[in-house]
């Protein structure tokens, strides 16, 4: 018993607890649904007592790890080969395979049970214990019908989603990815609000399916096109990962001795192998490409025609694998793109989450839309630098520009308070697209940090229509008014999750949304996409205001004025129900305290933000080798620790151990 | 105690009262709800004092001392340590936002005018609110209001500013929605909220650009040092201070946003009084007076900033000229005065930067015990005259309200700038800056002569709008609305001794701290770090030939006296009956472009809301023929199926069919490409 053991379990208890929970709501479903009701709150609470365990033991890693290599290295594997030797070390890798390509199993390529945590992912689990939790509380009162089995898909749809969080195989990371949309479908198409949500599940399904496939195309084309390098005298995998400024400094005869055109080997479906690989192919093909300059600028007239049939060959190449990747980054990014949703991918969004109970428009909003972003910084980001900052800002980043402000503009327009925080939700998520490609470690800190914070305010924004869905029929804001006379703590607390959600300073999503727009001032970026994405970001900050108060003056000033209550000739009751008061209060309190002490979340995330950014600077340099690292004080990259059989058996080598000529 | 940490308690004393506030009311004791923050305010005045004495003797102080915190693997998880650096709010990357305070005489001024004169509004609003509704939440709103301001002045990080800044953005939304339930208050306090919130995405990318350009620091002072030792282009340093200057104008209500201001004279008299003198609108002057050493180095924006002062406190003078609500023409008279300071702070680099900034931050000192007076005043006329404020409906108030009456004169006068007041001496002083500007200044002299010209006009509009004000008041036969009942009567004490310690200070203030002293204020503001360092670039850029202390004008002051006895000797001749004057037929459209506050609302209204809504629907739609669009899109397999379905018609023969032909064309193209 190691305690690397005991924190895989514990990680594996996070992931599936759900699961088993849906049984037991199932089980207890029999007794009524009071009893059912009763047994989900129990168990979701449960959970996020688990995952806050998680999370402390978690905080002892944060400050440990000071010296990073450019792979990704998730702590916490359950099967991690580090624990058979009872040497308590994390290998950041597993033995446990799942699929294996070849029936010996030993060194072939496999599909593997990866699950891990790190700076990326452990706040999104807890994002989606917490909110899992406010979910079924905020089914509590407005799920009438077989309780027992929406909470059952709900619990399923958690384990889903975390899985999708936790996975550090690639296919594992689709699998779930795609597991998603199943519970989705029933608790849209069952449970919905409204006449049409049959059809709004089914659209919700085929669109996001529709744009998954082409994900699933961009993985395989990134798992066929970037197989371990072999080294093309030793037989052996080899890797060589100068940090960018090492990059930029180092010259080129080191290069030439360091890079040989490798050949390729087994493929691998490891996303953290598959980021080496990545690099060592996109730095072989640039390398070989600055060789044969070298050559032709030292040939004598009697070589230059072989010197420049060579270079125009590994020019050719290079571009090829260029093209290449280019398709296969639009590819993953149509799947994410549908699922965040950007703008103009998002017309399934507000049929699904106006006819999906408030519960599920919660997750979604809170949760799922996540996803998408999620897998930009896991897949896109580090499997395909190069294009990421070659079309990213000016691709998505407009298309996100576009996001903010054309959904700010819906936003205001919309009567319906639950399609004004939808499409809310997609201008956020616009400016969260925007902050990632920025691709620096200010827009990728703040871009992850407003995942949870637009986590936190997205969802908060929907258990506050919980509120009023439970007192009255209609959630049309032009039937409100003056609410603030009737429900004063419920007008606070919605002020609060307001503020929040516009930005306010002191509250969560101004840190974020101040890191996002930082990112977007890197001299690099501007000269990509200029100041024009940072001005739409803060207009859209400004349109946020503008909707959002215009929203609070109609629903809460003034006058009072109510719709017909929920149930006939019972006049609503009275203000914010203890109930009631958990969720909002402890989400008003999260926004306040995350607002005031971002340091604790921004030291989890820092690793990761460092790594991927030192990812895209080395991609930089490919692509211009005068772009120099902007950081002063570089961080420490190390290649990993060796990993005994992580990629099924076979042992990267770097090309620190000198490979022979 | 060192200042700064006298400094750090006076945000923790509004803090605690912001906080123990709702406390009492939540436990029965509503009626006490005023204690906390009065006793706040007093006690952070007496700390300030303390600091202004310390930053006196002592020069500017240190770092601020802070916290550490940090997430630890053993219990409780987390580091907490005392250190001399200041506490990081949060950091990545190159972004790193520090709790630093910059104590020197700039912010130690402000802080000691907003605690002071916000003391004694709060004090007048234990009276004025009494037995109001939202007693509890008025106070606790009014202690996070200053203490946002007092955030806003005493930081020396942009975005510690910036959260005070937004802070007192908010505190004003929800005061002057103070009365949630009238649809106009609303109105206003989104209007307020929006408007200064266009001005802040300016002032968000500006710090931004400072930021990239500053060296990646985000204290000011560090961005300064860095900018004076490394300088920036001069588009870069052009644009970073036209966006700071739009925050400011969005604060400070100038052209073109001044419009929230009027308006937001929804909320409670007092709050206007809060907001008018001590917090919230003179940040965008203080913004200014900090950065100066940036500002003077672009002197096609300080020549901008000087033109737009002028052409607001012209067109808020002319406005306030016709109003008929009390409150309004103070509000338009804000404005206008807030237009003065900017004039000022637009000379600097024109003429010494300190002098210039002297004059504005001197301004919005006295400004800020007269206009408090002038608001408490009106508030005390509104408590009388239950709750009616157009002047219209009232007259000759002098006897029923000695004191209001009497309190409320030297506020004119002194707003007037009638001489020896507090008013006098600093309108004084910017007009000197204009005219010295105008003589001296290397680029954009003729724009000063103008701005000076418009000054003079406006100082005298200034002073015929106030006495017409206080005539149509106070003079006449004695008229009250049928709304104060038959017992109209002077307002109780706890109203009263507010109104005699501001009227005090707009009496002597202005005489005592700089004509008395031999201009102590101006060089005691001039030691600010800043502005030295505004000075030095200013004396880089300039063989300084013009005098450079602060000294008084005699030919600018006599001007400017000239102009305000005319102003007042107009509004005699007109309103000393307590009526509104009939018109020549000639004035009549003046008189309703006055009245009707030039359309400006209505031309933002048709210009800028308008179009944004239509935007909105616009966008709506659109997305409907969008998701049609996917529909669309979503039917070309369906299409597909549909023209291939009919292959499948169950018949052996087709079938059969098909397979031959299939077969033919199989073989013809075997054989056609191996015999080729």
């Amino acid at each position: 018993m190691t305690m690397n053991f005991l924190l895989g379990s514990l990680l594996l208890a996070v992931l599936f607890a759900p699961l088993g929970a849906a049984a037991i709501v199932l089980l207890a479903g029999r007794a009524g649904p009071a009893a059912a009701r009763r047994t989900a709150i129990l168990a979701s609470a449960t959970h996020v007592l688990l995952t806050v365990s998680l999370f402390v033991l978690y905080a002892g890693f944060v400050h440990h790890e000071t010296m990073l290599s450019f792979q990704f290295q998730p702590k916490i594997v359950p099967g991690d080969p580090g624990t058979a030797t009872n040497s308590d070390v994390f290998t950041y890798g597993t033995n446990w395979i799942l699929m294996s390509l070849a029936p010996d199993g030993v060194s072939a390529p496999a599909v593997q049970f990866f699950v891990g945590l790190d700076g990326l992912n452990i706040l999104l689990l807890g994002l989606t214990s917490l909110m899992f939790f406010f979910a079924v509380l905020v089914g509590w009162g407005t799920i009438h019908e077989r309780p027992a089995s929406f909470y059952a898909w709900l619990f399923a749809l958690q384990s889903a989603v975390g899985g999708a969080f936790a996975s550090f195989d690639i296919v594992l990371f689709y699998i779930f990815f795609e597991l998603t949309l199943v519970p989705s479908y029933f608790l849209i198409g069952q449970w919905g609000t409204g006449g049409a949500r049959r059809d709004a599940a089914r659209k919700f399904v085929l669109y996001t399916l529709f744009g998954s496939l082409f994900t699933l195309v961009g993985i395989i084309g990134v798992v066929l096109t970037n197989p371990i390098p072999i080294h093309p005298t030793t037989n052996k995998p080899f890797y060589f990962e100068p940090t960018a400024r090492g990059m930029a400094s180092s010259s080129r005869e080191m290069a030439e001795n360091a890079y040989f055109n490798g050949k390729p080997g087994a493929v691998t479906f490891s996303i953290p192998i598959l980021m080496k690989n990545v690099s060592m192919w996109d730095s072989m093909a640039h390398h070989s490409v600055q060789h044969a300059e070298q050559r032709l600028a030292k040939a004598t007239p009697g070589q230059r025609a072989a010197a420049e049939k060579e270079l125009a060959a590994a020019r050719d190449s290079q571009s090829q694998r260029r093209s290449l990747q280019f398709w296969i980054f639009l590819a993953l990014m149509a799947g994410f793109a549908v699922k965040i949703p950007i703008v103009p991918f998002h017309t399934w969004l507000p049929a699904a989450y106006g006819e999906a109970p408030l519960a599920v428009t919660m997750v979604f909003s809170a949760i799922l839309a996540k996803l998408g972003t999620f897998g930009i910084v896991r897949i896109v980001i580090p499997l395909t630098p190069e294009m990421c900052v070659l079309y990213g800002l000016p691709w998505f980043g407009t298309l996100g520009a576009i996001g903010v402000i054309y959904a700010a503009l819906c936003a205001y327009a919309q009567r319906d308070l639950k399609l004004l925080a939808a499409y809310s939700s997609v201008s956020h998520l616009g400016f969260l697209t925007i902050g990632l490609f920025a691709l620096n470690r200010e827009g990728i800190s703040g871009s992850v940090l407003h995942m949870v914070n637009h986590g936190l305010t997205a969802g908060a924004l929907f258990v506050l229509l919980a509120f009023l869905a439970r007192r009255y029929r209609t959630l049309d804001a032009n039937q409100y008014g003056g609410l603030w006379a009737k429900y004063p703590r419920y007008a606070f607390y919605s002020i609060v999750i307001a503020l929040a959600s516009v930005g306010l300073p002191g509250l969560c999503n101004f840190v974020s949304e101040m890191l996002m727009l930082a990112g977007l001032f890197d001299p690099r970026n501007i000269a990509i996409a200029g100041y024009g994405l940072a001005v739409v970001a803060a207009i859209g900050v400004l349109l946020a205001s503008w909707y959002t108060f215009t929203m609070l003056r109609r629903v809460f000033f003034g006058p009072v004025h109510e719709p017909p209550a929920a149930t006939d000739g019972v006049p609503p009751t009275g203000d914010v129900h203890p109930r009631e008061l958990i969720p909002i209060a402890a989400l008003a309190a999260l926004c306040v305290g995350l607002g005031l002490f971002p340091q604790p979340l921004l030291d989890v995330i820092s690793p990761e933000a460092r790594r991927l950014a030192g990812i895209v600077d080395r991609a930089r340099i490919r692509l211009d080798p005068n772009a120099l690292p902007v950081y002063e004080t570089e961080t420490v990259f190390v290649p990993a620790p060796n990993a005994p059989r992580v990629d099924g058996g076979i042992r990267p080598v770097t090309a620190n151990t000198a490979p022979p000529k | 105690m060192s200042s700064a940490v006298l400094a750090i308690l006076i945000l923790a004393l509004l803090l605690g009262a912001t906080l123990l506030t709702p406390i009492l009311a939540r436990v029965g004791l509503r009626r006490f709800a005023h204690l906390p923050a009065i006793l706040a305010f007093g006690a952070s005045a007496v700390l300030a004092l303390n600091i202004l004495a310390d930053v006196y003797a002592n020069g500017p102080a240190g770092p601020t001392p802070g916290l550490s915190l940090d997430l630890a693997s053993t219990y409780p998880f987390i580091d907490l340590n005392l250190k001399d650096q200041p506490t990081t709010w949060f950091q990545a990357g190159r972004l790193k936002v520090t709790f630093s305070l910059a104590i020197d005489p700039l912010s130690a001024i402000l802080l000691a005018t907003v605690t002071f004169v916000a003391t004694w509004i709060a004090l007048f609003s234990a009276g004025y609110m009494h037995g109001e509704d939202g007693y509890a939440r008025y106070f606790t709103i009014m202690a996070l209001f200053v203490l946002c301001m007092c955030l806003l002045v005493l930081a020396d990080n942009f975005f510690l500013l910036l959260a005070g800044w937004e802070g007192v953005g908010l505190c004003s939304y929800l005061l002057v929605g103070y009365y949630y339930a009238k649809p106009s208050a609303a109105a206003a306090a989104r209007k307020a909220f929006l408007v200064t919130r266009l001005g802040d995405v300016g002032f968000v990318l500006g710090i931004f650009l400072l930021w990239s350009a500053g060296g990646y620091h985000t204290d000011l002072s560090a961005i300064f040092e860095h900018l004076a030792k490394n300088p920036a282009s001069h588009g870069t340093l052009t644009a970073a201070c036209l966006l700071l200057f739009c925050g400011a104008v969005g604060k400070s209500a100038q052209l073109p946003l001044y419009v929230w201001l009027p308006d937001a004279m929804e909320g409670p008299t007092p709050v206007s009084a809060l907001i008018h003198a001590a917090t919230m609108v003179t940040a965008g002057v203080y913004l200014l007076a900090r950065c100066s050493p940036i500002f003077v180095q672009v002197p096609y924006v300080q020549a901008y900033v000087c033109v737009t002062g002028g052409l607001t406190a012209l067109l808020a003078a002319f406005i306030a000229l016709t109003q008929t609500d009390l409150k309004r023409v103070l509000a338009y008279s804000t404005v206008s005065q807030l237009g003065f300071m900017f004039m000022a702070l637009g000379t600097a680099g024109a003429i010494t930067p300190s002098i210039a900034v002297a004059a504005a931050i001197f301004h919005l000192f006295t400004h800020a015990f007269f206009k408090a007076l002038l608001f408490l005043g009106s508030g005390s006329v509104m408590h009388a005259m239950g709750g009616v404020i157009d002047m219209r409906k009232f007259a000759g108030l002098r006897k029923l309200l000695p004191v209001t009456h009497a309190t409320f004169l030297v506020g004119c006068a002194a707003l007037a700038g009638l001489p020896l007041l507090s008013g006098f001496w600093s309108k004084d002083q910017i007009l000197d800056s204009l005219h010295h500007a105008g003589e001296h200044a290397l680029h954009y002299r003729f724009v000063f002569i103008f701005v000076f010209g418009v000054a003079l006009l406006t100082a005298g509009m200034t002073a015929f709008y106030t006495f017409r004000a206080y005539f149509l008041t106070f003079w006449g036969t004695e008229r009250v609305p049928e709304e104060a009942g038959h017992h109209a009567h002077e307002s109780p004490r706890v109203m009263l001794v507010p109104l005699v310690v501001l009227a005090i200070g707009a009496l002597f203030a202005g005489l005592a701290v700089e004509q008395l002293t031999k201009h102590g204020f101006s060089k005691f503001l001039a030691k600010t770090p800043a502005i030295q360092q505004a000075n030095r670039s200013y004396e880089a850029a300039h063989v300084v030939r013009a005098q450079s202390s602060p000294h008084f004008n005699w030919s600018v002051a006599g001007m400017g006296t000239a102009a305000a006895f005319l102003g007042l000797a107009g509004a005699f001749a007109l309103f000393r009956k307590g009526e509104l004057a009939d018109l020549p037929a000639g004035m009549k459209p003046v008189h309703a472009l006055s009245l009707n506050k030039v359309y400006v609302d209505e031309i933002y209204q048709g210009l800028v809301v308008k179009p944004v809504e239509f935007a909105a629907t616009g966008s709506r739609q659109f997305d409907g023929v969008l998701d049609s669009l996917a529909r669309l899109i979503s039917y070309i397999p369906r299409l597909f199926a549909a023209l291939l379905r009919p292959l499948q018609n169950g018949l052996v023969q087709f079938y059969a069919l098909g397979m031959v032909l299939g077969l033919t064309v199989f073989a013809l193209f075997v054989v056609f490409k191996v015999s080729r």
